[in-house]
């Protein structure tokens, strides 16, 4: 059967939800970062279907740029990554308890 | 649209890019052999030039355009806007001024100044794909100025936890507009706008607005996307903590109410009372509604000076999330008036944090004793500011608080529609006068410990403080001052 | 010239941080100077006000287009009695602080800054200004009880900051909807009194915006903060408490709540009536049980406002103007009262203990003091020939015409008056306990004599309540031909006036 696009969106949405399970639920800060990766990802996916779908090349040139932006923002967590772990040698995130309420 | 003509209707944004790659390039090339005081001092210097030339492009330039497909769409009240987040980005700068918690100078003041054309370029725009990008460029900017003071790991933590809280809502923001955008055919506003009229009702629609919401939820500290609040008002360095209380505020409460009003007004429903429609009006009805009183009963427990205005942060946003559900006419006014004065009062008040901190090292409300002998100004200065985010008349933060009361209950079908809301805000705001009125208590009644001379300020900082408490009296008394602007 | 009295006291408060901060003397000068300036604009606006009636508009400018508010300030006759009310007591409250040795610069700008927010009210016509001054008022009030106050200060500083907030909270809410009910896009008081609100509406609105106000007229059961607050309150500030800014609370409900929503008040007044003699008989009761010389007089101020509270409740010609006339005499006698027992007696005693006093010989030792608080006293029983008389007079003949069994309820309250009263004299000043020998008062020992200030502010007081007395008209004058005027039509609609 030809996938329409209801299953795209099906897709991007377990992806999404995959991606929202890891940051929620993983305790090492680069797995963290790759569910942000993938809850970027599964947008960019539902903006690429839409397009097909819709027929008009907005979302596919849109995802273009939140590609970029997301690679930005991977360089800048990483960046933040090291800052901490150059103070703190860890990348748990259960570590991170100085600042508390 | 040719080249020439964009450039000269983004020339603000243009100058201050120019500015923070100036200073990038100054301090790396002829800074490096001076001590941190006298580059910050000349990174100040010529941020200062920078902004002023951009003020005066915003001011004077062009004020009515709407390019390529409302990538760029600039109105008089959006160009006034820039006035102000430029203002607020010189008293962010001036904070700087004197202290010593990094020595990357350039590149944090580059930073800075690239967040603050972000913020310009986020209330220029009525395109999904620009609204990310700037969304992002603002959020990128701050978290690595957050992480900025390398001398504690707390703010590396801070920053830490800011991005990840921010990179979720940039997923959920990128999700949002990506329903929005297959639901409507567009990455238009007005597009989406005309589309929702029929489809508001769409579970695609509904979903869209669920995530937006929690995107930009992120954004303003709304309960219950505000957990990255108190971490990064603590952590982040004086300057930095400034800016994202007041600049990325002023800008996101823009654009989130041209996102809702202007772009979905057809998925609105109604949050009235007893006639609840599904919509993004009930949600951020709900929104304000937590935040105002999770924001306000948190700060009750607070020792801290930053930790008490990251909670009061959380219900600020509330009461201005209560402006967005008013009738068009009357909610930007309302909103900008009471944004705007909260981010001068919040820059004022980080800037007399970083003076409890230099004196005292930590920023505990107790450090606050007997300020009022040693230096009256500063006494006066803050009390402005306490009393103003308390909403005491004749102050600002009393007239935001009364003007966004009376346009939201201007709205709906009867003045009992939303009149709940108010009256949990009002209640809230009485729970506020107590815990602003112990930090009072502190500077006016306490005695001073230990060091008795008068408190040792350099004039800039003190200059930026006076400036801001007295902006803040005078908006008060003639709040038309800028209203006018606002409409 | 009446708007003189607000901005000469702002301007004071402002002048206060321009002198040098060591110098003891120059801040009472000042705050001397700005409050019988004050006095003195008021008069002066006073003899120029017509007798017979008529709103006297004083400044309206327009301020806020965009929610339609204006700076309009006015007088009516009721207004210009509080102002006098409040010039004698600022300045009388001025010379009983003449003593004040810590930080007197900020003392004397809080005090500014509470009296500019209170003439603000009485004169203003708009309610959103009126709001404004309302609120002014609230915040010095705070550093004054929590700096220089003394039992339990920084507790009753909050206590009575809060609950004033949350009455003023309770009147936004009001005003916030009134505005939106009326759709009139002014906040102006004489044309929002000309709209018929519903009838729905005006049955919440109005309790709200009554209670709201009433918490700081010290209506019961909301009156808690008061005793509490003008106990720990240093003595020129217990003055202004309880002799003007309670005033503020009352004039409030007078000028809005009842103006704006008669039929709302046509609906409560009977429950207004009641709380009302409560607080009266309550008050009286409470005072005569009470150790603490402050808390005597505290208690009577409840009771004292619990006759104004009558009277508005009864919408008479007579018992409103003698809740008014009440207003000024009460707050002539509470800044009497304080004056003596804070000033003159605790400043030097160091206690306000009945029973400590009563060994300390005070009708001797201070007979300035002794005889002050005596006519003070005797004014405030009601005894004919004060101020206090032709009040609660009128006061109960109104009730008599609207409630007869608690017009006889108030009045026994009057005579419990008499013996917390007679008490207080009898322990402090005239106990008869046994006299030392020698003498200790002759030559010249014993306690400081009663400064030449002191006795100023007290004779100028004695003088009002007295003069007031002998010839109400003096007052009664402005006072009962503005009940005439367009503002209360609606009470004359709706609720019978």
């Amino acid at each position: 059967m030809t996938p329409g696009l209801n299953h795209y969106l099906v897709v991007s949405g377990l992806l999404f939800s995959l991606g929202l399970l890891g940051v929620l639920g993983r305790r090492n800060l680069l797995i963290i970062y790759m569910g942000l990766e993938l809850m970027l990802n599964a947008g960019n996916l539902a903006l690429v279907s839409f397009s097909r779908f819709n027929g008009n090349l907005n979302g596919q040139v849109m995802v273009f740029f939140t590609i970029t932006v997301a690679a930005a923002e991977v360089a800048v967590g990483l960046a933040l990554i090291v800052a901490l772990y150059r103070k703190r040698q860890t990348a748990h995130v259960e570590d991170l308890t100085t600042l508390k309420f | 649209m040719d080249y020439p003509g964009l450039i000269k209707l983004l020339a603000p944004e243009c100058v201050v890019v120019l500015t923070a790659l100036a200073v990038l390039f100054a301090d790396v090339k002829f800074w490096r052999g001076l001590p941190n005081g006298r580059r910050f001092g000349r990174g100040v210097t010529l941020s200062t030039v920078g902004l002023m030339a951009a003020a005066l492009f915003a001011e004077f330039g062009e004020n009515s355009a709407d390019v390529l497909m409302g990538t760029l769409v600039l109105t008089p009240v959006s160009q006034f806007l820039k006035l102000v987040l430029l203002l607020l980005t010189l008293a962010t700068v001036w904070l700087c001024g004197d202290t010593d918690f990094t020595d990357h100078v350039g590149e944090f003041l580059a930073l800075l100044l690239l967040a603050a054309t972000g913020m310009m370029l986020l209330i220029s725009t009525e395109n999904l794909l620009m609204i990310f990008v700037s969304l992002e460029l603002v959020s990128l900017s701050l978290y690595v100025i957050t992480a900025f003071n390398k001398r504690s790991s707390r703010s590396a933590e801070a920053a830490l936890k800011y991005f990840l809280f921010g990179g979720m809502a940039a997923g959920f923001t990128l999700f949002g507009f990506s329903l929005l955008y297959g639901l409507c055919g567009s990455i238009h506003l007005p597009d989406i706008a005309l589309a929702l009229n029929t489809k508001g009702s769409d579970p695609l629609a509904r979903a869209a607005v669920v995530m937006v919401l929690a995107g930009f939820g992120f954004k303003i500290a709304a309960v219950p996307f505000h957990f990255w609040a108190p971490d990064a008002y603590e952590g982040a360095p004086a300057p930095a903590a400034a800016f994202i209380a007041s600049g990325s505020k002023v800008a996101s409460f823009f654009i989130l109410t041209t996102l809702l009003q202007s772009g979905m007004p057809g998925a609105a429903g109604s949050g009235a009372w007893k006639a609840f429609v599904p919509g993004w009006m009930p949600i951020v009805a709900i929104l304000a509604t937590a935040s105002m009183v999770f924001g306000n009963l948190a700060a009750l427990a607070q020792s801290g000076l930053r930790r008490l205005l990251a909670c009061s942060a959380i219900a600020h946003a509330g009461y201005a999330l209560l402006a967005v559900l008013a009738d068009p006419p009357d909610a930007k006014p309302a909103l900008l008036y009471y944004v705007t004065t909260y981010a001068m009062t919040l820059v004022g008040m980080f800037g007399l944090v970083s003076v409890v901190e230099r004196g005292h090292g930590d920023d505990s409300i107790g450090r606050l004793a007997g300020l009022s002998q040693r230096s009256p100004l500063l006494a006066a200065c803050l009390s402005v500011f306490s009393l103003s985010l308390a909403g005491v008349p004749p102050l600002s933060g009393f007239f935001g608080k009364f003007y966004v009361f009376v346009a939201l209950v201007k709205s709906g079908p009867s003045y009992s529609s939303h009149f709940w809301l108010a009256l949990v805000a009002i209640a809230m705001s009485c729970v506020s006068l107590y815990y602003y009125l112990q930090v009072l208590k502190q500077v006016w009644v306490g005695e001073p410990l230990g060091d008795t001379r008068p408190a040792k300020v350099s004039a800039a900082l003190t200059f930026v403080v006076a400036g801001l408490a007295l902006g803040v009296v005078l908006l008060g008394c003639a709040p038309e001052l800028l209203l006018a602007h606002f409409r | 010239m009446l708007a003189w009295t607000l901005y000469l006291s702002f301007a004071g408060a402002v002048g206060m941080f321009l002198l040098p901060r060591e110098n003891l003397r120059a801040p009472r000068v000042l705050a001397l100077g700005m409050a019988v300036a004050g006095l003195l604009a008021a008069v002066g606006g006073a003899l120029q006000h017509p007798i017979g009636g008529g709103i006297v508009v004083i400044a309206k400018q327009t301020w806020i287009p965009s929610l339609g508010a204006d700076y309009f300030l006015a007088a009516d006759g009721i207004s210009l009695t509080l102002v006098l009310l409040t010039g004698v007591v600022a300045t009388a409250g001025v010379l009983f602080s003449w003593n004040i040795e810590l930080r007197p610069r900020e003392f004397f700008a809080f005090y500014l800054v509470l009296i500019g927010g209170v003439y603000g009210v009485f004169l203003s016509f708009d309610l959103l200004l009126l709001l404004v001054f309302y609120e002014i008022a609230i915040v010095p009030k705070y550093f004054l009880i929590a700096i220089w106050g003394s039992t339990h200060r920084e507790y009753a500083a909050m206590k009575l900051a809060l609950y004033s907030f949350v009455g003023s909270a309770l009147v936004i809410a009001g005003f916030v909807a009134a505005y939106v009910v009326s759709g009139a896009q002014t906040f102006n008081l004489l044309e929002l009194a000309k709209f018929e609100y519903p009838r729905e509406f005006q049955l919440w609105a109005f309790p709200v915006v009554f209670v709201g106000f009433g918490i700081l007229a010290g209506l019961w059961p909301f009156h808690s903060w008061a005793p509490t607050g003008h106990v720990a309150a240093p003595t020129a500030a217990s003055m202004l408490l309880a002799g003007v800014v309670m005033k503020l609370g009352a004039y409030g409900c007078l000028r809005v709540a009842m103006t704006l929503f008669p039929e709302g008040l046509a609906a409560w007044r009977g429950v207004i009536g009641i709380l009302a003699v409560i607080g009266i008989v309550y008050g009286a009761l409470v005072a005569l049980v009470q150790r603490d010389f402050k808390f005597v007089v505290g208690f009577s101020s409840v009771s004292h406002m619990g006759f104004v509270l009558l009277g508005l409740a009864t919408v008479t010609t007579i018992g409103l103007s003698g809740a008014v006339l009440q207003m000024f005499s009460h707050g002539i006698l509470a800044g009497l009262l304080f004056g003596v027992v804070g000033r003159m007696i605790y400043d030097r005693e160091h206690t306000r203990d009945l029973d400590q006093l009563e060994a300390r010989h005070l009708g001797r030792a201070l007979p300035f003091a002794a005889v002050t608080f005596v006519l003070a006293g005797l004014a405030s029983m009601g005894l004919p020939g004060f101020s206090g008389f032709v009040a609660e007079l009128s006061v109960l003949i109104g009730a008599w015409q609207r409630f007869p069994r608690l017009a006889v309820i108030a009045g026994a309250g009057i005579v419990v008056g008499v013996a917390y009263t007679l008490r207080a004299i009898q322990k402090a000043f005239f106990s008869g306990a046994e006299m030392p020998s020698p003498d200790p008062f002759q030559a010249g020992h014993g306690e400081s004599a009663i400064s030449v200030p002191e006795k100023v502010g007290a004779g100028l007081l004695i003088a009002c309540t007295v003069v007031v007395g002998l010839y109400p008209r003096l007052l009664l004058d402005w006072i009962v031909p503005s009940f005439n005027s367009p503002l209360f039509d609606g009470l004359r609609r709706g609720a019978g006036l």
